[in-house]
């Protein structure tokens, strides 16, 4: 999956959470949505890891800057997923 | 099929239901919105799903489509673990805990593990917020075993006792301070292998310590201390999946998303039942419910129930769940489509049948409605509608119920008998919040009454000499730290015979057995049938010399005894002791007291004052004489 596959999937994962339009674009982050708090950034994360059947690492969401980078730990976590 | 009757089922007023249909009402602006979110905050099981509908409700508040806030309750969180997100979970599971509105929850949050000093200190944040409930998540790493697993027994165990008794001293200073109701969450059983199977051969491992520290706790808790049963739910859902540590490491959670609403919901059960009874009837289909089979088509010989056959068993044990329910104080009722005779055959000559006519109260089966079969039983046993719950495996009937008598629980049973036992048992419409030995013998009491309806029935003379054969004898006494359960339960769930309607905890009843500016009692009668338990429930706060009743109830089951004319002989005697010279009496009218509407004039009060609120009366206490009745009084409230 590329990364504009993996965006475009985790679109109705923020529709569901957000209910509201939110774009899901590689810039956005959690500073450009006024809604986006720690409560609906744990739903997110638990959204998208039921979505793609991944599990994140202790930390790691936690560092990414964007949803760009978000979408590469997904494809890097899917990766493995897929060779297990 | 007599059991199979062809009925018109009306439209649903709700039609849609789950997560897309609340989401479709809020974006309609629908007011079924409302009972939508609560019907599906109620069967939400996954946090996602849970913080979805919060999220919906905060969006339907904000475009204000319109809902009655019928309660607010004052909750604090304190804890060992990060209380974000858990509140807004319970906040959402306490608003659904609104029968017809919502129920708006403001929620204190302590800081991460500094429950011991928010509780200690008395000028925490903590008791400026003045909560009505407190909700203590203590910590697991304070629930460990410090010295060796080959330590003795009793040392061990007297370790656990000292932190059972740690925790219930902090609920003690917290309640003492506030005079909240105290949900205290215990131990969660320990996930992890290690050590092995020697984990259940010394007290000293987690997993053995845990457990016996929530037993000593469950077992030492005083009245205003609810457990939260972290243990319990946890093993039902499967320990491992209620333990999440990426979130305890990156946000200190506690519990695992989907269990913290487990623990949510039990919290906003718990704060339901602090407000509201539990049911106390359940009505009974028969056909495919408590045998498998039609009576009238299939006959004693054909139906299954008992036996050498699975399905035969499986009926029986749904019986015997019945039965254990009947036993705590659950009063059984039949509701069936049938000829009598055939409905009561089985219980009168069934060997296999583990229920008998004298186990329940009332029995309508005729070929009514199942509608106004019920009005029949809450009728016959003297019961509001909303005590009742019905159990059928014919969606038809249930939905019928549903739409004519929505005040009633249902239970639609099905569609395999293996699983009615469980469905019963998991209802959770029956949990008392404490047995008091009133309980247990209240499906006796019950078929007293019918004895003493069949009594009048016969006899036929007059009122004074059926009293007078009845030989009644009555206690009064002032309120007792042992009768607090009964009378709570009492104030909490009366509605018909209750002249005020005002509810109380149990903390606020305690408080009342050593307050000055109130008098208070309690009466039990007994009669040849046998012993009705705590009937009647009398609390009057007294200012200068006007003595003001604020609380007056009496359970309906001995209507027309004259006990309310020993109450107020009772009233009048205390507040002359008290130096009070007029009682003054409200009533004040709801939907379900009108019985009582009257209850103040008969007794003597002349009216002082009437609107739409309430009616004031008065009665003077120098001119009174006191009520003849034929009723004994063996103890009378304040006298050794």
């Amino acid at each position: 999956m590329t990364q504009t596959e993996i965006l475009a999937k985790m679109q109705p994962v923020f529709d569901d959470v957000f209910l509201d339009d939110v774009k899901v674009t590689p810039e956005l982050s959690a500073n450009d949505v006024e809604e986006w708090d720690s409560l609906l950034q744990i739903s997110l994360v638990l959204g998208v890891e039921k979505a793609f059947g991944v599990r994140f690492r202790v930390g790691e969401v936690e560092a990414t800057k964007n949803l760009g980078e978000f979408a590469d730990l997904i494809q890097r976590r899917m990766a493995e997923t897929a060779k297990a | 099929m007599p059991g199979d009757i062809e009925i018109a089922v009306p439209e649903r007023t709700v039609a849609k239901s789950g997560i897309a249909g609340v989401r479709s009402l809020l974006a309609a602006r629908d007011a079924a919105f409302w009972p939508a979110l609560r019907e599906a905050t109620h069967s939400a099981r996954d946090f996602s799903e849970v913080l979805s509908l919060a999220t919906m409700r905060k969006k339907a508040l904000r475009a204000g489509i319109p809902v009655e806030i019928d309660r607010t309750i004052r909750l604090a969180i304190v804890g060992g673990s990060s209380l974000y997100p858990l509140n807004e979970l319970v906040e959402q599971m306490i608003g659904a805990a609104s029968t017809t509105g919502w129920w708006q929850a403001e929620i204190f949050k302590g800081d991460f593990d500094n429950y011991i000093s928010e509780i200690l200190d008395p000028e925490s944040e903590l008791y400026a917020f003045r909560p009505d409930v407190l909700f203590l998540i203590p910590s697991s790493q304070r629930c460990v075993y410090q010295g060796a697993l080959t330590d003795a027994r009793e040392q061990q165990h007297a370790a656990a006792i000292g932190t059972a008794d740690d925790l219930l001293a902090l609920a003690a200073t917290a309640h003492d301070r506030t005079g909240a109701e105290i949900i205290v969450a215990n131990y969660l059983p320990a996930p992890d292998f290690d050590p092995g199977p020697y984990r259940v051969r010394s007290l000293g491992t987690d997993w053995s310590f845990r457990k016996m520290v929530n037993l000593e706790l469950g077992l030492r808790v005083p009245s205003y201390v609810h457990i939260c049963d972290a243990e319990f739910l946890a093993t039902q859902r499967g320990v491992t999946n209620c333990y999440d540590a990426r979130a305890w490491f990156e946000t200190k959670q506690l519990y695992a998303p989907d269990f913290a609403v487990d623990i949510a919901r039990e919290v906003a059960t718990i704060v339901r039942s602090l407000h509201k009874a539990s049911k106390k009837v359940l009505a009974l289909d028969l056909d495919n419910t408590l045998w498998g089979g039609v009576i009238g088509d299939d006959g004693m010989t054909g139906i299954e129930i008992g036996g050498t056959h699975a399905r035969g068993e499986a009926f029986k044990q749904f019986q015997l769940a019945i039965a254990q329910l009947a036993k705590r104080g659950v009063v059984l009722a039949v509701c069936s489509k049938n000829d009598y005779k055939n409905a009561a055959e089985p219980f009168e000559k069934h060997p296999e049948m583990v229920l008998r006519l004298t186990d329940i109260a009332s029995f309508q089966a005729n070929w009514e409605p199942k509608s106004e079969n019920l009005k029949r039983i809450a009728d016959e046993l003297n019961l509001g509608l909303d005590s009742i719950v019905f159990v059928d495996d014919n969606p038809a009937e249930i939905e019928i119920v549903n739409q004519f008598v929505p005040q009633i629980e249902t239970i639609l049973l099905g569609p395999d008998p293996a699983q009615y036992a469980a469905q019963l048992l998991n209802c959770r419409h029956f949990e008392p919040r404490s047995i008091t030995s009133d309980d247990l013998q209240r499906g006796e009491q019950y078929q007293q009454q019918a004895a003493r309806a069949q009594a009048m029935g016969s006899s036929g003379t007059d009122m004074a000499s059926y009293l007078a054969s009845l030989d009644m004898h009555a206690v009064l006494s002032e309120f007792t730290p042992v009768d607090v359960p009964r009378i709570s339960q009492l104030i909490n769930k009366s509605n018909q015979f209750n002249v005020t309607t005002r509810r109380r905890s149990e903390a606020e009843v305690e408080a009342l057995i050593a307050d000055p500016a109130h008098y208070a009692y309690s009466v039990r009668l007994a009669d040849r049938f046998g012993d009705n338990g705590l009937i009647s429930v009398v609390i009057v706060a007294v200012e200068g010399a006007t003595a003001t009743v604020d609380t007056w109830l009496m359970s309906c089951r001995v209507l027309k005894r004259q006990m309310e004319d020993e109450v107020v002989n009772e009233m009048v005697r205390l507040a002359a002791l008290r130096g009070a010279d007029e009682i003054i009496g409200h009533y004040l009218p709801t939907e379900k007291n009108s019985m009582v509407r009257d209850l103040f004039p008969r007794m003597g009060f002349s009216q002082v004052e009437e609107n739409p609120e309430r009616t004031t009366w008065r009665l003077d206490v120098n001119t009174f004489t006191p009520r003849p009745t034929h009723i004994q009084i063996d103890r009378r409230a304040y006298e050794n």
